[in-house]
Order: C-alpha cells, then sequence, then structure tokens
C-alpha cells in the first residue's frame, strides 16, 4: 500500500524542512521555525503571527468542559474528543466519514496546516494529533506547552466562536501503520519477543502492578501489571514543567537508556490509549520512530482472558 | 404589611419589611459609623483576601473571582432579603408577592444572559449537545420528590440553604444545625443515589427548550412563563407591599446612604443584580451554586468512612452541583466564604446583625430540616440557587419543575405550620 510510501515521503519532507531547504518551495509559506529539528511542534511565537493564516488551522482538544468556550485561541475550532474523536457506542476512534465531515466542517483542506493544542501538557490534542495522522492529514502540529503555556506567556483569548468555511480534506483509510491492535500488532509482539519494543506510558505503580489504577479513574482492567517486556516511560517525563517537548536529544536519551532507540517498531499504550498518544507523538512525530498506539490499552489487554502479562507486584483482583 | 417577624430567625429590623415601607428617618450614630468602617474593611479584607490568592498558581485566578462572585451575592442577597423561604411565606402566609418579583426578576435577567452566552458557547442548538457546564438536569419524578422535600426542608429549618448561609452573616444560630444537617442530608443522598438513578434517573429526559425552540424561542418562552407568573402573583397579593421604597426627596450623601446600606433593597433591583451575577458566574467560572463544596465536603468526609457507595452511577457525567473527591477548597467554596463574610459586613453596616436566640425545638428542627435540604438537593443536583435560579435562567426543564416543587412543598409545609414548630 502507499500509505506505507505516503509515511516515509512525510519523514523526508520533515528532514528537508528541517535543514531549510523547503522554506522557499513549501506551498504554505509559513512554515514553523523548526524546534528542536522538528516541524511537528510549533512555537507560540510562531503561531501567534498565523492566527489568521489561511492556511493555518487551528484545533483545541481539551478535558475540561467549558474551558473552550470561556476563552481559545483566536480562531481555534473546538473538538470534543470523547464525543467528536471516537464512536461512543462502539469502543473504537470516530469513523472516516465523520472524521472527514468534522475536519471539514473545521475548514480543513488538503493542504492545511493543521495546529492542536489542549489543556493538561496537550494529552488530548495528541491524541486528537493521532486520529488526524490516521486519517491522512499530511501536516499536523501540536503547540509546544499547550494551553497552560499559552495562557500563563499572557497571551491572548478570545470567546469569539470562528465560523470556518467548509474545507475540502478528504479522508484516507484508517492508516494501519500509526494504529496498534490486540491481535495484529501486541499479541504477536509478545510472543515473538524481541521483535518489537512496548512502551508502557501508566505511573510506576500501575505498571509494576502495585494498584489496578490511579484513583478517580473509572476504567478499570481486573488484572494488575503490565503486558510481558513492556518498558515503563511514564507520559510526563516527554514534557518539561511548563509541558513543552523535552528537546530532541534530551527525548532520545531519556528513551535509549530504556532500550528503545527507534531501530524496532514501537507499540506505546496506557489505561485507555489516550496518554500514550502523546508519546507516541514524540517518538513518532518528533523522533521520527516506527510506532504504532494501542488504544486498547490496558482495559482491553489486562481484562482479555489469557493474555499473558507481567505481574511484579501480584496484586490479585478481589484479593486485596 | 408584611411581616416577617414570625421567627426569631427571620427578624430582619431596619432594612426589613417594616422598613421598606417608610422613609427612613436618618438616625445615623456614631455607633452606626463605626460599624459601617468595620464593615468596609472586612469588605477591603475580602478584596486583598482574592488579591492573594489571584497570585497562587494554577487555580488562584479562578478561586479569587470565585470569593469576589461570592461576596458580591452575600451583599445582594442581605440586602435585598433575597431568602426563597421567606419569599414564599410572604407571598403565601401575608399575600404580600411583592419580594416574589425578586426572584422572577433574577430569572428574566439571568435568562437573557444566559442567552447572549449560550448563543456564542453553543452556536448550533439543533444537535442534542448541551452547553458546557450549565445546569440542566434530568426531569424525572425523583425530581418532583426532591422539589417537594427541599421545600418542605425550608419549611423545617427556616431557609433554604443560601438563605441559611447568608443568614450566619446576620447572626443566625439556626443555621448552624442546619447547614449541619444538610451535611448528613447529603450523605443520606449518596448513599441512596445509586437505587434511586438505576430505577429512575438514568432513564429520565435532559429536555432543554432550545433543542426545540431555539435561543430565540426559549427566551421568549421563559420570559412569557415569567409574565404570567408575575400577573398571578400581582392578583394574589392582596396586602403587598409597595414595589419600591418611597423616594427620598434630595439626593444626598445621607440618602445614597441609606438606600445602600439601610433601607431593603428593591425588589425588582436585588432580582436583576442575582441574574447579572449568574450570568457572570457562568461566564467565567460555572453557574451559579452554593451546594457543591457542601457536598464535596460531605462526600469526601462519608467516602472516608466507607458509609456511602465509591462509585455513584452517572453522577459524574451530570451537570449540577456536583461533588468531587476532595480535600481542597473548591471554587464553590470559595464562593461560599465570600457569601457568608460579605453578607456579615452588609447586615453589620446595616445594624442588621444580632445573635439570634436558639433553643432545643427549634435547633432540632433545622436539623431535621437542614437533612431534608441536603437529601434532596443531593439528588436534584442543587438548591434553589443552583437548579431553581441557574435552571430556570438556563431554559432547562429540570429548573422550572424544581421550582414548581419547592413553591408547593413550601407551601404545604407552611400550611402544617412546619415553621411554628
Amino acid at each position: 500500500m502507499n500509505k506505507a510510501v505516503s509515511v516515509r515521503t512525510k519523514r523526508v519532507i520533515a528532514a528537508l524542512v528541517s535543514v531549510g531547504l523547503l522554506a522557499g518551495i513549501s506551498v504554505n509559506t509559513a512554515v514553523a521555525a523548526p524546534k528542536n529539528l522538528a516541524r511537528s511542534v510549533v512555537q507560540a511565537d510562531w503561531l501567534e503571527k498565523n492566527l489568521d493564516n489561511p492556511d493555518v488551522k487551528i484545533i483545541e482538544v481539551s478535558t475540561e468542559a467549558g474551558l473552550y468556550e470561556r476563552g481559545h485561541i483566536k480562531n481555534a475550532v473546538k473538538l470534543n474528543w470523547y464525543t467528536d474523536l471516537v464512536e461512543v457506542v462502539n469502543r473504537d476512534i470516530v469513523t472516516g466519514t465523520r472524521f472527514q465531515k468534522l475536519a471539514r466542517a473545521a475548514g480543513i483542506n488538503k493542504n492545511s496546516i493543521v495546529v492542536l493544542y489542549g489543556d493538561k501538557n496537550n494529552w488530548f490534542a495528541a491524541w486528537g494529533a493521532w486520529i488526524f495522522n490516521t486519517y491522512g492529514i499530511e501536516d499536523v502540529r501540536l503547540l509546544d506547552g499547550g494551553r497552560v503555556k499559552w495562557e500563563k506567556d499572557g497571551r491572548a483569548f478570545t470567546t469569539t466562536v470562528p465560523t470556518p468555511k467548509d474545507g475540502n480534506f478528504v479522508a484516507t483509510k484508517a492508516d494501519k501503520s500509526v494504529r496498534a491492535t490486540l491481535i495484529r500488532d501486541v499479541l504477536p509482539a509478545v510472543r515473538k519477543k524481541g521483535s518489537s519494543d512496548i512502551v508502557d506510558i501508566r505511573s510506576a505503580d500501575e505498571y509494576s502492578g502495585k494498584i489496578f489504577a490511579p484513583a478517580g479513574f473509572q476504567e478499570l482492567a481486573v488484572r494488575a501489571g503490565h503486558i510481558p517486556g513492556a518498558v515503563n516511560v511514564p507520559w510526563g517525563s516527554n514534557v518539561n514543567t511548563d509541558g513543552t517537548f523535552k528537546t530532541v536529544a534530551e527525548l532520545k536519551k531519556l528513551y535509549s537508556d530504556k532500550g528503545i532507540d527507534g531501530k524496532k517498531p514501537i507499540i506505546t499504550y496506557c489505561r485507555i490509549g489516550e496518554r500514550s498518544s502523546l508519546t507516541w507523538f514524540v517518538l513518532s512525530e518528533i523522533l521520527g520512530y516506527e510506532v504504532k498506539n494501542y488504544d486498547g490499552s490496558w482495559t482491553e489487554y489486562g481484562n482479555g482472558v489469557g493474555n499473558p502479562i507481567s505481574n511484579p507486584a501480584g496484586t490479585i483482583w478481589g484479593a486485596a | 404589611m408584611g411581616s416577617c417577624l414570625i421567627s426569631a430567625d427571620t427578624n430582619f429590623d431596619r432594612g426589613g419589611a417594616r422598613g421598606a415601607t417608610s422613609v427612613e428617618v436618618s438616625t445615623w450614630s456614631k455607633a452606626d459609623t463605626l460599624r459601617t468602617l468595620i464593615a468596609a474593611g472586612i469588605v477591603a479584607s475580602l478584596l486583598f483576601a482574592a488579591f492573594l490568592l489571584s497570585g497562587k498558581e494554577g487555580t488562584g485566578a479562578n478561586a479569587a473571582f470565585s470569593l469576589l462572585l461570592g461576596a458580591a451575592l452575600g451583599i445582594t442577597l442581605e440586602r435585598g432579603r433575597f431568602c426563597f423561604f421567606c419569599i414564599f411565606r410572604d407571598a403565601i402566609e401575608d399575600r404580600d408577592t411583592t419580594p416574589f418579583l425578586s426572584i422572577l426578576s433574577a430569572i428574566a435577567v439571568g435568562a437573557v444572559g444566559y442567552a447572549i452566552l449560550f448563543g456564542q458557547f453553543l452556536p448550533d442548538t439543533s444537535t442534542d449537545r448541551l452547553p458546557p457546564n450549565a445546569h440542566i438536569g434530568p426531569v424525572s419524578l425523583i425530581l418532583v420528590i426532591s422539589g417537594l422535600v427541599f421545600g418542605l426542608g425550608m419549611a423545617l429549618s427556616g431557609a433554604c440553604i443560601s438563605g441559611h448561609l447568608y443568614r450566619i452573616g446576620q447572626g443566625s444560630i439556626r443555621a448552624y444545625p442546619a447547614l449541619l444537617g444538610s451535611l448528613l442530608g447529603f450523605g443520606l443522598g449518596f448513599k441512596s443515589w445509586n437505587l434511586l438513578y438505576s430505577k429512575s434517573i438514568s432513564g429520565a429526559p435532559t429536555s432543554w427548550l432550545p433543542h426545540k425552540f431555539g435561543y430565540a424561542g426559549a427566551l421568549l418562552i421563559t420570559l412569557i412563563v415569567v409574565a404570567i407568573i408575575a400577573l398571578l402573583a400581582i392578583k394574589w397579593g392582596k396586602n403587598s407591599t409597595p414595589i419600591a421604597n418611597p423616594v427620598p426627596a434630595s439626593l444626598n450623601s445621607v440618602s445614597l446612604r441609606n438606600s445602600l446600606i439601610v433601607t431593603r433593597w428593591r425588589p425588582l433591583t436585588t432580582g436583576a443584580i442575582v441574574g447579572v451575577i449568574g450570568t457572570i458566574a457562568y461566564l467565567r467560572i460555572e453557574p451559579l451554586g452554593v451546594t457543591r463544596q457542601i457536598s464535596t465536603t460531605s462526600r469526601t468526609y462519608f467516602e472516608g468512612k466507607s458509609w456511602i457507595p465509591q462509585n455513584l452511577d452517572g453522577l459524574d457525567l451530570m451537570a449540577g452541583c456536583i461533588a468531587v473527591v476532595s480535600d481542597a477548597i473548591t471554587n464553590n467554596g470559595w464562593l461560599i466564604l465570600g457569601l457568608v463574610v460579605a453578607s456579615f459586613a452588609a447586615a453589620l453596616a446595616g445594624n442588621r446583625f444580632k445573635w439570634q436566640q436558639i433553643t432545643w425545638r427549634n435547633g432540632l428542627t433545622a436539623l431535621l430540616g437542614g437533612i431534608f435540604l441536603g437529601w434532596s438537593s443531593m439528588i436534584a443536583l442543587g438548591c434553589t440557587v443552583g437548579v431553581l435560579l441557574s435552571g430556570t435562567q438556563s431554559f432547562a426543564l429540570s429548573g422550572w419543575v424544581f421550582f414548581a416543587t419547592v413553591f408547593f412543598g413550601s407551601w404545604m409545609g407552611i400550611k402544617l405550620k412546619l415553621h411554628k414548630i
């Protein structure tokens, strides 16, 4: 399939942009100043200058209800992750048809630069970026530091809701190269040791099996622990205290210290696949590794009958 | 004329229903000056506290703003005697419906404000989405029952929850057992929630007028309903007090001082201010309500004791004054603090602060009434402020159902003479 080709092309373009060769011939004159040689993260200064650029489409994906309504970045369109970006009845990501409609309503064209941002270290903005990538939007970026940093820098918010003209974006078939499933990817990776790197981005206590889930989280697996062979790199370690991404060198070191250097395909997971999309973004879009996000995550894997697990702490459901 | 001197806790000295009908003869004393200065100092310290809070990273700005909102509300409730039970009782017992107009004014003004915000928050009403955080609740038989229980609780304890809160500032002692009772009541609410939810609430429709009529239609309907109730109230109000205090002959600093801090604020003005505060609250923080902190405190406490289920079905997905499990002070907690303190300042300046006597008997009725209030506002997801006001203002059918049933509950309570026990 030319899906793989397009992913590769994308990386080549990214590399070219990063050395500044493409700046003049890019369709969009406004190319983000590359941070850490990665074009997938935009800086607030750049975005502020491009708020009215018709090629730039800004999308807010926040978790807290009412945040967007009480103030958002100018011209930003709101997407609601738990209704817009998933299928609410089936547990699945949004269908291509619905996504295309949504993206067009947000004014997204084939050649748009889509900039996503959100609250909580871009947690769900990264999930948005993953979905946007899945359906073939070529240029998807995250705003460094997200909403919190933007606000802290004293930059402007507005309550005016934009009314974009319908875009002409056409959704591709869901890209299997960015999404892992239990049967196709995860179980084979577990069985064939060393074929893939698996990154568990949950907290150390969840990983070790000391707890089932952090307090206050509703979605649970009845078993504690992690996927055998997975390494634990909590998602928060991707970012600095102000929510901005660490530098490429720091990120590379963070993962290579855990034995992940991009030479093998990578699978990222968490509890329901949302926080892990941030790690997917870092590994795939910033470091350029081959990464699939496993959105079934621990609530699917840990609940599945007979799936091999590793549970160092030995916590057993109901026995505590 | 209306008398609000039936029980000790509603005793309203100057500026009460009595004061409202006569031009205040200025008898300003040195003590009044001192009291007013102290009150000004209290307000200044509230402002300073807000300033300090706003510097706290993260949640500070919203906490500070909530404190100020609470202060504004406290002053308005105290100065306008915006106490749902007093207002209902004046209407039912004394057939004085002038104070009732303040509720209608609050609904009308708030509805206009909400319509303006909704138009921007959720421009398209043709989908089945609801505007974020707005207090639009499910309409079920349980809501009807909780409205009635709330009304009875008001009659028993002498006020609704916001009423008790601002009365603390006037020196009410019964407010304490009543609020303690409501903490317990919330606990009972959490205990019964899962059963009621699965039996009735989960299947109940969440009716929002703009889904059918758009914002213009919903606002028009709301204003028409308000106008009809106003006409009925005027007809019923045989002994209604004048709608406004006589206007002082001249404008000078004495007459201004009197109308600001001594005489009771006019019902239409009071209601309009409450409506504006509600709109601003929704714009900046969340819809106005006074039970989220009480609910949170209760839930955190009882959950710690394992007396209530850890999973409250569907609760987190509902809109209203809903508890979060938290040891920290919520925005709503700051609002309540501002309300109580500012009400005290307003009462002090107008010389309406008096420790009111409490007996075993009326202490117990306050406690029992408080339990009623707590249980029902947990089940209804808010009280007369959170569901009745913020609900009707946001075009929720649940708000109107709660309004009707709370009124009917109070009417029953008054006919049963629960407030005179």
